[in-house]
């Protein structure tokens, strides 16, 4: 009867549309939010911002040493997701089901990939700490760490998109593993696998000022530095340069992406 | 010669692939004709073992190849070329790249890992694409070129092979007209050179038209094998039988 | 075999090939990502980091975290509470990011908004979206204080940022002439939102915003350690940098493993539902 169809999908309409609210109701609740503290605080925070984060002319003199740290920075994230990439490479060609030949490893490839995805990268910035202690490699290890779980899922489904077809028939002609890899499925899935390594460099950097801060690196740690010292002017202009940094790499990236993929 | 002799294939859900197929190919064109899931495409990949029967025989000249090491079948898989209804180009890479996977197999290990062809070779490459009329899209990318002209690079990959047999497994299932007309014809041409066309179809008066020899396959049997003359009514009727045949037999 | 080629109708050369503009950017690229590599690797300060002792020590503590999980200075109680604040500030944020996003998305989205308006929306979301989440968060508890309300505001933000181009780029996708379509029965611009958009974007809405919970629980973790707005990534927190105890960094981890996964495969049925 089509006015039940209606009726059932208004109603079902009205329980999402109420159990949304009341998910937003529930939740303010249990934090114990002040709603109109927050709120103001949202206008207030903007002027406070502007107020206090406009650079002066002893934040230039800052310049030279936050585009430094911030260069190093790029430089470690490149660094720590290109290493990942090598080892995910590896790793996505055991885990994908065309071309992983043994069953338990692709298994075993996928739990590893969900695992180290779902990590809490505070854990792996704050145990590194302890170890490592205050220096670039610590930065480099996170992040690192960080990437190879998202880089490794993501490779196993590009690799994929390489048909089990084209490989059977590379197969067909007598040719062995490792040449249908490299001659075949690699160069096929190349365009596809760095676009990845683009978008993971682009996420890297975003994320390095706060590993940066956990651990004492890069320009989270001279963010934190101006910060709590309350030079904030200096603060500011670290702000500045991310986000001109951050808007050209995504500007880049997306246009790198565009090329590669055709 | 290429002989099957006993064969018997089961899939993991007890669907039977082939029955005690007996069966040898002659020099020239075979069609092998049947209805959807008789296990014509059984039947043809068990000859490179794409797919591995169970029991009996497939020789090619004095090699068995149902029973073969991995490295002996590697050796026969480079003697017999094989081409796909829907091409298995690596579509990302250019025409002369994929005829030159042809020769992958002859290769030895580190030469196909590093991609090292000899001159010979990549002239050989541009001559067969020459010879397959697409010796202006050499450098063309796979995923740019149609339907035909990509069934055209899977036949010059099999043909670097230097292969003995070709198998075509539905060839010119997903081409027009115009192109089955210049695939057929060129599988009709290499066979008059002496390589032994062995081609899956869907379509009984292309096999009447093109075929020298037909092998007909109902449930996994095989119900007709003969010249392509004697494929009469009472012949095309077994082969398409829906379930008769099975119990007769 | 074949005994002779035909002949040829032309004799081909092989010739130096040209490469195409993707062979050029991959090449190139890989030359990039290799050479800043290598740069970053040797000149990277390590400080005289003995190699061997900080790697047996993080090989220990990865043992204790993982073999050992354990309970440390916060009850099982503690723990769980700042667990469910994490999840309810993850989910907050993400509910009201989707509901602001959706009518920004409007206003950022071609077939919608007026170009410039629609550049004005693009450049502000890319510069909110350019500033670290965890900036956001320690300017708010600056003004309105160290507690949740800072960590509301400042993933908020981002959240909006983040949605609002997701939700814009889902829109585009919308081909106009079924809008046109509706627009043509007569109804003005909310019902041709309501009736033709809606149910077209409905599910790809959906699941961005269920990618966006999934960050926003990674962010509320992180905030809570960085910034010490509470939940369970300040426990993390004292946890590791403050009582050394990595046992209770493990049991912690295991909590957020176990969520995080269960998420993960939520999200995988939901898609496979969605996409059916």
């Amino acid at each position: 009867m089509p006015n039940l169809y209606l009726r059932q999908t208004a109603r079902r309409r009205w329980l999402t549309l109420i159990a949304a609210l009341g998910l937003l109701v529930a939740g303010q609740l249990w934090l114990q939010l002040n709603d109109r503290q927050a709120f103001m605080g949202v206008w207030a925070g903007l002027a406070w911002l502007v107020h206090n984060f406009t650079p002066d002319a002893a934040a230039w003199h800052d310049l030279p040493t936050i585009t430094y740290q911030l260069w190093r920075t790029i430089v470690i994230a490149i660094a720590a997701t290109s290493v990942a990439a090598i080892v995910a490479v590896g790793l996505g060609l055991a885990g994908a089901a065309t071309t992983g030949r043994i069953r338990w490893l692709r298994g075993g490839v996928r739990l590893f990939a969900s695992v180290m995805r779902n990590f809490p990268f505070v854990a792996w910035a704050l145990v590194l700490l302890f170890s490592f202690k205050q220096n670039d490699f610590t930065g480099f290890l996170a992040l690192f760490l960080m990437t190879i779980g998202y880089l490794t899922r993501a490779f196993i489904e590009t690799l994929e998109e390489v048909g089990g077809g084209a490989i059977e028939a590379l197969e067909a002609t007598g040719a062995r593993y490792w040449p249908i890899v490299i001659q075949g499925v690699l160069p096929a899935a190349i365009g596809g696998l760095l676009s990845w390594v683009l978008y993971m460099i682009e996420n890297n950097i975003r994320d390095a000022t706060l590993v940066g801060m956990l651990t004492g690196t890069g320009i989270g740690f001279t963010f934190d530095l101006y910060f709590k010292s309350f030079r904030y002017p200096s603060a500011g202009l670290v702000v500045v340069t991310l986000i001109i940094t951050t808007i050209a790499i995504e500007l880049l990236a997306t246009h790198l992406r565009q090329v590669l993929t055709h | 010669m290429l002989t099957i002799a006993g064969l018997n294939k089961t899939y993991p859900n007890h669907k039977r692939g082939l029955e005690a197929v007996n069966v040898t190919f002659a020099p020239g064109v075979t069609a092998i004709i049947g209805p959807s899931g008789a296990g014509k495409t059984t039947l043809l990949r068990s000859i490179n073992r794409l797919i591995t029967p169970e029991s009996g025989s497939v020789r090619l000249g004095d090699q068995e190849i149902r029973t073969a090491n991995a490295k002996a079948l590697r050796k026969i898989r480079h003697r017999i070329g094989m081409i796909f209804q829907d091409y298995n180009l690596i579509e990302e890479l250019a025409a002369i790249d994929n005829v030159l996977h042809g020769c992958l197999g002859g290769k030895t290990w580190l030469a196909g890992i590093l991609g090292h062809y000899t001159a010979a070779e990549q002239a050989r490459a541009y001559e067969l694409l020459a010879e397959v009329g697409l010796a202006d899209f050499a450098t063309q990318r796979c995923a740019d070129l149609s339907g035909g002209q990509k069934q055209r690079v899977g036949i010059a990959r099999a043909l670097m092979q230097s292969p003995e047999v070709i198998l075509c497994d539905e060839p010119i299932a997903s081409l027009d007209p115009a192109s089955t007309q210049a695939v057929m014809t060129l599988l009709g041409d290499l066979a008059k050179r002496g390589i032994m066309i062995i081609v899956n179809l869907h379509q009984v008066d292309i096999a009447r038209q093109y075929a020298d020899h037909i092998v007909g396959v109902n449930q996994g049997r095989i119900v007709f094998d003969g010249p392509t003359a004697g494929l009469n009514d009472a012949a095309l009727a077994a082969i398409y039988a829906k379930e008769a045949v099975a119990e007769d037999a | 075999m074949i005994a002779k080629p035909l002949t040829l109708t032309r004799a081909p050369q092989p010739q130096k090939r040209p490469l195409s503009r993707a062979q050029r950017a991959t090449r190139l690229l890989l030359l990039a990502l290799t050479a800043i590599s290598g740069y970053a690797l040797v000149t990277m300060h390590t400080d005289h980091l003995n190699w061997a002792t900080a790697f047996a020590s993080f090989w220990h503590n990865l043992q204790l975290m993982i073999v050992h999980p354990h309970l440390g200075q916060d009850s099982w109680a503690a723990l769980l509470q700042a667990f469910a604040n994490t999840i309810a500030l993850a989910m907050l944020t993400t509910l009201l990011g989707a509901f602001l996003a959706f009518f920004l998305a409007l206003a950022t989205a071609r077939p919608f908004a007026p170009k410039p308006l629609a550049l004005a929306m693009r450049s502000l979301m890319a510069v909110i979206r350019a500033i670290p989440t965890i900036l956001w968060v320690l300017v708010y508890a600056t003004v309105i204080g160290l507690g949740n309300e800072a960590a509301v505001v400042g993933l908020t933000f981002h959240s909006v940022a983040y949605l609002t181009k997701a939700f814009a780029e889902a829109m585009e996708t919308v081909p106009p002439a079924k809008l046109a379509a509706l627009r043509a029965t007569g109804c003005g611009f909310w019902l041709t939102v309501r009736h033709a958009l809606w149910p077209e974007v409905r599910a790809s809405l959906l699941s961005w915003t269920f990618i966006r919970f999934e960050i926003n629980f990674t962010n509320a973790v992180a905030v809570g350690a960085a910034a010490g707005t509470g939940g369970i990534g300040y426990n993390l927190f004292m946890a590791s940098a403050f009582n050394f105890d990595f046992q209770e960094v493990g049991l912690i981890v295991y909590l957020l493993l176990a969520f995080a996964i269960c998420l993960e495969f939520v999200a995988v049925r939901m898609r496979k539902h969605l996409t059916h």
